[in-house]
């Protein structure tokens, strides 16, 4: 366990599939929790928000990053938030989002939830240690 | 408590991916927050100040006129790299915006006082 427990924020700008950053983002995140350090939350920007996405479904013998994050934000109680804006872009929408745009499907993934740049702000103050994955 | 010194970097193009225009929205939204951003461009993300931009032509929005908006967010730190300027025959004059030319040893001196970094 780590002598002093640093709080970390994780941006994560890229997508679950098709690049490495988002899979390297996720490993740092155990890495942190298993060195006994705290994950204040992970944004989700850019290409990113795709990480949301309850859609994504790889074959059954690779990794479901989308679930991966689920499971950890889960078990280590820190939240999954992904900007709204870039996620609207990108065509993933929640049910709010979905009924106020009139749209007949909706397919962000819990517990990931979609939220302003505002929340990036409290994430980096919250911070010691903020960290993005390209 | 004390706030973050934030640094936003810009390194790409302002069109062909969306880095520039998605870095440029994340400043002004953060600097409601936090009133110690400082923006640096480097490399090809010194393009995105040069004036004149027509992006409509392959469908993308013209989002430069929005550089207008860091002077009313108070986002004033604005550093420029002044090599990348040179290598792209780029006279500081023809920035869109008021900004700060920087040498490599001042942009790293710059970037190391910063808490935390985002790279675009």
């Amino acid at each position: 366990m780590a002598d002093i427990a640093l709080k970390f924020a994780v941006v994560v700008s890229c997508a679950p599939y098709g690049a490495q950053g988002a899979s390297s983002a996720y490993q740092f995140c155990t890495s942190v929790l298993q060195a006994g350090h705290e994950i204040v939350g992970v944004f989700f920007y850019q290409e990113g928000v795709l990480n949301a996405n309850q859609l994504i479904s790889p074959a059954s013998d690779e990794i479901n990053l989308p679930e991966y994050w689920s499971q950890l934000s889960i078990e280590y109680h820190f939240p999954l938030e992904v900007c709204v804006s870039a996620s609207l872009r990108r065509g993933i929408v929640n049910q709010t989002e979905a009924e106020q745009l009139a749209l007949s499907q909706h397919n962000l993934k819990p517990p990931f939830v979609l939220s302003g740049l505002g929340q990036l702000a409290e994430l980096s103050a919250a911070a010691d240690k903020l960290v993005q994955f390209l | 408590m004390i706030e973050k010194k934030i640094g936003i970097i810009n390194r790409t193009q302002p069109h062909g991916s969306a880095k520039g225009r998605e870095s440029l929205d994340l400043t002004l939204a953060m600097s409601a927050f936090n009133e110690s951003l400082s923006l640096f461009f480097i490399n090809d993300g010194v393009y995105q100040l040069l004036d004149g931009h027509n992006p409509k032509q392959t469908l993308q929005k013209h989002f430069q006129p929005l550089f207008k908006m860091l002077e009313l967010y108070d986002v004033e730190n604005i550093y420029v790299c002044k090599q990348s300027l040179m290598l792209r025959a780029i006279d500081p004059s023809n920035l869109l915006i008021d900004v700060t030319l920087l040498d490599v040893l001042q942009l790293k001196n710059k970037l190391a006082s910063q808490d935390q970094l985002l790279s675009f």
